[in-house]
């Protein structure tokens, strides 16, 4: 499929494979998160994208911003740890950027995304190599935004997108966590992957699927 | 009076916290709300709830919000965009228990909202102070001590100042209940009062402040030195040495 726009269904279907790559790596999720957080980061994302798809699916909505401002406060007020606020925040500022549009081209779906990670930066003060979320979605924004300007359709920018998180996600390994839990850690946080980088890449992993598929 | 906000992880916990700051105030104390838990026994915060909880408590002289680490200030962060309030509305980053303590006997002493943050975030000082002693000697915490508070009392006035010296006579000296009644009792008069521990040369420290006053860990047959200026500087005085006398009420009968 070569699709230039992303429509509502796209965005609905986008977090059901979200939720269904959340619910595969659950344990790998907890796993990650064991080793440097509090073990809880598979089963709030589990629990949160249960709760999202739960709720899109009872009431469809007409408007992107409708849609993914309800997906950020279901999050906020389902996930408990950290990604509530962090994931909602993204979703919700994504909303905003959004509008009340049916369908966003490339481009403004790239822009929302970025007003999203902007709103996740503003929430937990995180920078590139903090070990965090940011450290996947930054540079598959960039690639997204790179794809998008040379013309590619929706599934190759988000077939970059993809490669870009996965790149980022495994330059956390290294690092030295500054956020969150991890940060109690201090150098003992090294060597293991972010679990937050890790979800974050699946989220880019299922929007290549959604428009691919 | 201020209201106050507990965001934790654990609804135990911030319960627990809260039922420890509580047995130091009467029967009417600071309206207090709980946000904790994800719902469903889940550990975890909710920025929805966090700002419920503010909504509930706002009664127009301002909220202050405790949170214990994590998701609890992101979800408390947070909260101050879904809450409806007007209320001025501070996040402090006083340590969870001793602070929550501090700030409940200020604003139960009907204190605003920018003392009470003050007092919460100096809570430290009196387990720092504590500590210290053990090795240095360190004096009381500087936010604590009268030098650097911005109500310092100039010394032209202070010279006018009533000062007694008393000899503490309950069991275990300015502890915590004691320094709770004490800056319950100053907090209906005109007066600006301190205390100092002549015995072991620390402070003066407000009288006012729950954590100067621990921080002096002022103990039993130590000479304190009670000083007071303002209207009713000497209805001041006179109470303190009449609860100091009666031994703070912990004498064995």
């Amino acid at each position: 499929m070569s699709t230039s726009t992303i429509s509502l269904d796209h965005v609905v279907a986008w977090l059901a494979r979200f939720r269904e790559l959340v619910t595969e790596q659950q344990s790998y999720l907890t796993e990650l998160d064991s080793a440097i957080g509090d073990a809880d980061h598979g089963a709030n994302m589990v629990r949160g994208m249960n709760a999202v798809v739960e709720k899109v699916g009872a009431a469809p909505a007409t408007a992107a911003d409708e849609l993914l401002k309800s997906v950020g406060m279901t999050l906020v007020t389902s996930v408990g740890g950290a990604a509530g606020p962090l994931y909602g925040t993204l979703f919700l500022r994504m909303g905003v950027s959004a509008g009340p549009v049916a369908e966003l081209d490339g481009a403004a779906f790239g822009a929302a995304l970025r007003a999203g990670l902007d709103g996740v930066v503003a929430r937990g003060k995180a920078e590139a190599g903090d070990k965090t979320m940011f450290d996947a979605i930054n540079p598959a924004l960039d690639a997204w935004d790179a794809a998008v300007a040379g013309g590619a359709d929706i599934a190759a920018a988000a077939s970059a997108a993809l490669a870009a998180a996965e790149k980022g996600r495994d330059s956390t390994e290294p690092l030295v966590a500054r956020k969150g839990r991890a940060s109690y850690l201090g150098e003992r946080s090294t060597g293991h992957l972010d679990p937050g980088a890790t979800s974050s890449t699946l989220l880019f992993q299922a929007l290549a699927d959604t428009v691919t598929s | 009076m201020i209201g106050i906000v507990v965001v934790s992880h654990s609804p135990a916990l911030a319960q627990a916290a809260v039922d420890l700051a509580l047995e130091m105030v009467g029967e009417t104390p600071p309206a207090i709300a709980i946000a904790a838990g994800a719902g469903e026994g889940i550990t975890g915060t909710d920025a929805v709830k966090v700002a419920q909880a503010i909504d509930e408590v706002a009664s127009g002289d301002g909220v202050l919000v405790f949170m214990d680490l994590g998701s609890a200030v992101l979800s408390g962060t947070m909260a101050t965009e879904f809450m409806t309030t007007s209320d001025e509305v501070r996040l402090t980053d006083a340590p969870f228990v001793e602070g929550l303590i501090a700030a409940v006997v200020l604003a139960n002493a009907g204190a605003a909202l920018d003392d009470v943050d003050r007092e919460a975030r100096a809570a430290m000082g009196a387990k720092q102070s504590q500590l210290s002693d053990r090795e240095d000697g360190a004096s009381v915490p500087e936010n604590t001590a009268v030098d650097s508070s911005p109500d310092v009392i100039p010394s032209s006035v202070a010279s006018a100042a009533i000062t007694v010296e008393e000899t503490l006579i309950n069991p275990d000296g300015l502890h915590s209940r004691p320094a709770a009644a004490i800056v319950q009792a100053l907090a209906g008069i005109d007066a600006t009062a301190t205390i100092a521990d002549v015995t072991t040369g620390k402070g003066p420290v407000r009288a006012n402040s729950l954590i100067g006053i621990m921080s002096l860990g002022a103990k039993k047959n130590d000479v304190v030195a009670f000083s007071a200026t303002g209207a009713a500087a000497q209805q001041a005085i006179d109470m303190l040495v009449t609860m100091t006398r009666e031994g703070f009420g912990e004498l064995a009968s």
